[in-house]
């Protein structure tokens, strides 16, 4: 985190300096409050009065301008710094592995970026000029004191530990509780999404009353534990304020009995004393407040330099030559398993070959490992072992954007973004051309739907899409595929939304539109792909079977049976 | 070839200027222009993210509302209301004390400095005592009003009608249970305090002031006023710059957002370097705006602070002009350095209440905004004696949106037992019919019965008690696996869990689990499989029990394997109910008693299996599809 700040070392340096100015003139003028009342008062002294009030305003405007410029300097600092840190954590995480994103959930990634730089930012910010600020106004004021009188300076030394004690008390007590009321919030808040997400389900169950009830323990338990909080905290105001006065008193006492006792100790030092002894405590309080402020911001940083300092699990290769073949793929002897899972492999020992123009279909139960195959390809993952070909090189050699360009892959969850159809289509194609982005939509079945709109192509998608059908956004996203030429296309089951007739005329006219494109397409339903060149049958992590569908139904078991589970009779009559 | 004419279809109709959104350059090939999707044409549903100063509609009644939380809690209120009082009042008589203290000093009058000395120890020491009441009972009023306002709000929420939560987004409904909640009942409690105390503080030290010396007291007033115009003209031109500041935060969020929850395609189409780009564009101007709206706030600080000494400065030298003169004594002098500066601490801090209070009762006004909705429609008490599961739909029309008509016309009659698929294209209309039969929407025209009687006379709860159904967007809570399905029924025997388990072909899985039905799934399912969290809802609904079962894609996302063992397990379920069934994949509801092929809102054709085909009608059209042998 300090590397960020160094940066700005000449602000971040200048920031404090002018607040010592700033304090300087603070503190300067219960000192000439002091003589006004001593000299000028008791002396009857009109033009002292006078010159020492001008000399008062003339400090106070120059303090006032130190204040403004300490701001402007802690400014540029604490926000350049801001800058800084928030854009280089955005590219960390657009560069971080998919293992990475799976670690750390996208919602924390999000808070991570926003809130927590947030926090830092107002830390270094608060530091520069708050803690500086009262960490001069504490020195400052015992030296202030001090001048005053010595008495009045042990007075405060013998309060300061009292408040200091004080202070570290209620930080101690209160700082674990703060994550408590986090954790239960989070609590009472899990309970709310689920039940607006899950409404129907509640709904048609008709629960709301086990819900309501649900919600009230949770919110009780959460009232409670704020209450707890802030009851606690209630008593360090007034703790600190019992010391603060009884130090006045103090003070008013020891200045009467030296004034008394004809020592060195006049009214107007009593006076300016208590002024002193006010500001020093209150600066003590505030970096109270401070250390808990630090506290908080600590645990952010730390969340920041988890994402910054993590590192690139996918090593780039360099290779960006031309390869021999184009739109091959192969498989050697590929296994995988999760990074930091239970070890259990989730695929085995895989060995296969896809031929350039050639349609691989696959298909197997859920969880039997179909999309981790697929995300070897582009190196979303990374094999654990065996080794992953593109037109005959290792895609580990490759130069991450050349390979990855060399794929298009169309998700099983279609992610938009929230501008218009044209723009999500050209998404992967920046000046694609009207015609382009609408050739695109017609091979993906998604130019009927589209013209309906009344603003067709610029029709705006909504946040996470949520104004389009799950069929929609689906086709939305083949077409953000096919607008821009690959050698490999690959649908992780992403025609799962669309009926059956729908999908059969995307099939046929990506058929006809991208004859030579390398096609590996993973589908639940044996008609999908039925016509492919060859299919794979994968089941819990090995392939089964491969062939044709002809030779799959003579010869794959688990084949048949799918078949069967979906076409049963009726089917063979074609 | 002329370039406008040839834009193709569904490109012409760009809404806003037209313009604006093709930049066509002849320089470049004339015959392909280059599109600026860009300049984000106007119009449409956009998001209004400018929006921060917020003024609330009508603080009068919102506010008396909101009094009517804290009229429950009246013991809290006025305990409160009187420890600020005695707070105020011992802030009010310490400087005074301490002034007449440095008097007797000054006058070496030292009886009366001890007894003075006592008084103010006595004063102190109530001061401590009735801040820390205070505090205590802020604390308490503010979390019993916060606990009562989101009881209400999650109760109405829990009986808001479904179009409501479908038009507006969840996030608005949690923000308000959340933050504006908070902000309501935190800030009013505490600026109630703080409204009661600044107001005694001003009154009373312009009175204490007065009986000392009036000539001061209107020279201080004088630089008081000062303060408060200053500020108002600072915080005027600061609203300006943050309204933007915020506008540009929210823009950063909402782009930071949406590409890291999108983070897959991005990676997947190279884009990384592109969305970095954006980010840091929009980043660099938040940066250049903060700062001017940083400084400009942080400067608020200093000058407040400059025009404070130099009201101290003014008091001063007059003081010591007047003292001089003989108009007061020192100790005067010291009361009122030390009351001018209390005196403008509460005119600024009601100041700034205002806006504050502004917001709260802004947000007060979203919370009771939503607690005015109404309810979803409760009406019907009949509780009908033993259904049988008869299910009529007469000529029901309906729409979701005023205009856009979803179905027509609609017609089925099911008799008790049957088991009725509804097939059709997405769009077609078949979840608005499971929607209309669960009273979740009413309908326009026509009528639903069941067993003879309009549903609208049935009791909502009964009707729903009888009727299960399962999602095509399965809904699990982050509960026990036990308490997710046990959902319909928590006191069912554990034997009914173990057997709907079974049946929907789950148990397997959760019986290899180390906690077994125990299993505490966190954040509502997330580690389960989509096929798995189906089958725990399947599960959910087997063990309801119902007299009538929906099932909505229930099974669309499990493998077809399973999916045809469910279906084996399902036709035991299915004896002795009625259910209906919608699917994609026609061979999920062959069986069915009657298939309805449904499109755009009509039902086009009714009958089993092997009528439909001999028909060679629409569903034919769709069955065969499945078998055309489609050539990918």
């Amino acid at each position: 985190m300090l590397k960020y700040v160094k940066k700005y070392w000449v602000f971040c340096l200048l920031a404090p300096l002018f607040m010592v100015g700033e304090v300087a003139m603070d503190l300067l003028q219960p000192d000439m409050m002091a003589d006004i009342v001593d000299n000028g008062v008791l002396q009857s002294n009109i033009d002292l009065i006078i010159s020492v009030g001008i000399r008062m305003i003339l400090t106070v405007l120059l303090g006032g301008l130190c204040g403004v410029m300490c701001g402007v300097f802690a400014n540029i600092a604490a926000q350049g710094f801001g800058n800084d840190l928030r854009k280089d954590v955005f590219a960390k995480i657009m560069h971080l592995s998919f293992q990475q994103t799976d670690k750390i959930s996208t919602g924390s990634l999000v808070t991570r970026l926003t809130n927590d730089v947030t926090q830092v930012q107002n830390t270094v910010m608060m530091s520069v000029r708050g803690f500086v600020r009262n960490c001069v106004m504490f020195v400052g004021g015992i030296i202030m004191l001090y001048r005053q009188s010595p008495k009045f300076a042990l007075v405060a030394a013998c309060g300061l530990p009292f408040v200091a004690l004080f202070a570290v008390f209620f930080l101690r007590k209160t700082a674990p509780l703060f994550s408590v009321v986090q954790k239960k919030l989070d609590g009472i808040n899990h309970i709310m999404q689920e039940t607006v997400a899950g409404a129907r389900v509640v709904k048609a169950y008709v629960r709301e009353e086990y819900e309501l009830s649900r919600f009230d323990e949770a919110n009780d338990a959460l009232c409670a534990e704020n209450l707890r909080v802030q009851s606690l905290l209630a008593f360090m105001g007034p703790c600190m304020n019992i010391v603060l006065n009884l130090c006045v008193v103090a003070v008013i006492i020891v200045g009467g009995w030296t004034v008394r006792d004809g020592g060195s100790i006049t009214p107007g030092n009593t006076m300016a004393a208590i002024t002193y002894l006010a500001q020093i405590l209150h600066g003590v309080t505030f970096m109270a407040n401070i250390f808990q402020i630090f506290s908080r911001a600590r645990a952010s940083a730390d969340r920041i330099n988890e994402v910054l300092n993590s590192p690139d699990v996918i090593v780039d290769g360099g290779h960006t030559g031309i390869a021999v073949e184009k739109g091959s793929v192969e498989f050697r002897n590929v296994s995988f398993s999760y990074p930091g899972g239970d070890g259990e492999e989730v695929l085995e020992n895989i060995s296969f070959r896809v031929e350039p123009g050639e349609t691989l279909g696959i298909i197997g139960a859920t969880a039997s490992g179909k999309s981790t195959l697929v995300h070897l390809i582009p190196r979303f993952y990374d094999a654990t072992e065996g080794e992953v070909l593109v037109d005959g090189i290792n895609v580990k050699d490759y130069d991450l954007e050349t390979l990855r360009d060399k794929i298009a892959i169309v998700l099983q969850k279609a992610e938009l973004y929230s501008r218009s159809i044209a723009e999500n289509i050209s998404w992967s194609k920046k000046d694609a051309t009207p015609w382009e982005i609408k050739k695109a939509a017609e091979i993906a079945q998604a130019d009927d739907f589209i013209c309906q709109k009344s603003s067709g192509y610029y029709t705006p998608v909504t946040e996470g899409g949520h104004s389009l059908s799950g069929g929609q956004k689906q086709r939305i996203s083949i077409a953000r595929a096919l607008v821009r030429e690959h050698e490999i296309l690959i649908f992780d089951d992403s025609t799962s939304a669309l009926d059956l007739k729908t999908e059969a005329s995307l099939y046929k006219a990506l058929e006809a539109e991208c004859p030579d494109v390398t096609k590996i397409i993973i589908a639940q339903r044996i008609a999908s792909i039925k016509g492919a060149d060859r299919i794979a049958v994968l089941d819990e992590g090995g392939i089964a079977a491969i062939g044709s569908h002809e030779e799959l139904m003579q010869s794959s078991p688990i084949y048949q049976d799918i078949y069967r589970s979906q076409l049963e009779e009726g089917g063979d009559k074609q | 070839m002329s370039m406008a004419k040839s834009l193709p279809k569904g490109f012409e109709n760009a809404p806003g200027a037209q313009a604006n959104v093709y930049k066509v350059s002849a320089a470049k090939n004339a015959s392909q222009p280059t599109v600026n999707f860009r300049g984000r044409p106007g119009g449409g549903p956009g998001r209004n993210m400018g929006q921060t100063v917020e003024h609330a509609e009508n603080v009068g009644g919102t506010l008396a509302r909101l009094m009517t939380y804290f009229g429950k809690s009246k013991r809290l209120l006025v305990l409160l209301l009187i420890s600020v009082v005695c707070v105020t009042l011992a802030g009010l008589l310490a400087p005074s004390l301490q002034g007449s203290a440095i008097d007797h000093i000054a006058g070496r009058a030292w009886d009366q400095l001890r007894s003075c000395v006592i008084l103010l120890l006595v004063v102190y020491l109530g001061n401590v005592l009735f801040t820390l009441a205070q505090s205590l009972l802020s604390a308490r009023l503010s979390q019993s009003i916060t606990r009562m306002m989101r009881h209400d709000l999650f109760k109405k929420m829990d009986h808001l009608s479904i179009r409501y939560l479908d038009t507006h987004s969840s996030g608005d409904v949690m923000s308000r249970m959340t933050n504006d909640v908070e902000n309501v009942s935190g800030t009013i409690s505490q600026s109630l305090g703080s409204l009661v105390s600044g107001l005694l503080t001003v009154v009373g030290t312009v009175t204490i002031m007065f009986v000392y010396c009036w000539q001061l007291t209107l020279i201080t007033m004088v630089t008081v006023l000062l303060t408060v115009l200053v500020t108002k003209q600072m915080s005027k031109v600061m609203r300006k710059v943050y309204r933007k500041r915020s506008a540009i935060l929210g823009q950063l969020n909402g782009h930071s957002e949406e590409m890291i929850t999108g983070y897959k395609s991005i990676v997947a189409y190279n884009k990384q370097q592109d969305v970095i780009d954006e980010f840091c564009q929009t980043s660099n101007e938040l940066r250049k705006v903060s700062i001017k709206a940083e400084i400009l706030g942080g400067s608020m600080g200093p000058i407040m602070n400059c025009i404070s000494n130099i009201s101290f400065v003014i008091v001063a030298a007059f003081g010591g002009y007047f003292a001089y003169t003989g108009l007061i004594t020192i100790g005067t002098v010291s009361a009122f350095i030390i009351y001018a500066k209390q005196f403008s601490r509460p005119i600024n801090e009601i100041a700034q209440l205002y806006g504050t209070i502004q917001t709260a009762v802004a947000g007060a006004e979203r919370v009771f905004a939503l607690l005015d909705e109404p309810d979803e429609d409760n009406s019907g008490d009949k509780e009908l004696a033993n259904i049988t599961g008869r299910i009529s739909f007469r000529n029901v029309d309906f729409s979701y949106v005023p205009g856009k008509q979803v179905l027509f016309d609609f017609d089925l009659e099911v008799e008790p037992g049957q088991k009725i698929a509804l097939v059709g294209s997405t769009g077609s209309g078949k979840t608005t019919v499971v929607n209309l039969l669960m009273r979740f929407y009413p309908v326009d025209k026509g009528e639903i019965l069941v067993d003879g009687v309009n549903i609208r006379d049935i009791r909502r709860d009964f009707l729903r008690d009888n009727i299960a159904i399962v999602l095509q967007d399965t809904v699990l809570f982050s509960n026990t696996i036990e308490n997710n399905i046990k959902y319909a029924d928590l006191d069912a025997p554990d034997e009914a869990m173990v057997r709907a388990a079974d049946m929907s072909h789950i148990r397997h899985y959760i019986e290899k689990l180390p906690k077994k039905y125990d299993t505490y799934l966190k954040q509502a399912g997330a580690g389960l499989s989509h096929g798995q969290r189906q089958l725990m809802s399947i599960a959910r609904a087997v063990l309801a029990d119902p007299k009538i079962l929906i099932l909505d894609e229930a099974t669309s996302s499990v493998d077809t394997r399973t999916e045809k063992k469910i279906q084996d397990a399902m036709v035991q379920l299915m004896k002795n109910r009625t259910s209906l069934i919608i699917a994609h994949r026609l061979s999920t509801i062959r069986d069915a008693d009657k298939i309805v092929v449904m499109d755009q809102g009509r039902v086009v054709e009714i009958g089993s299996h092997e009528e439909l085909l001999a028909k060679q009608g629409k569903y034919y059209e769709l069955y065969m599809t499945q078998f055309a042998g489609n050539r990918i």
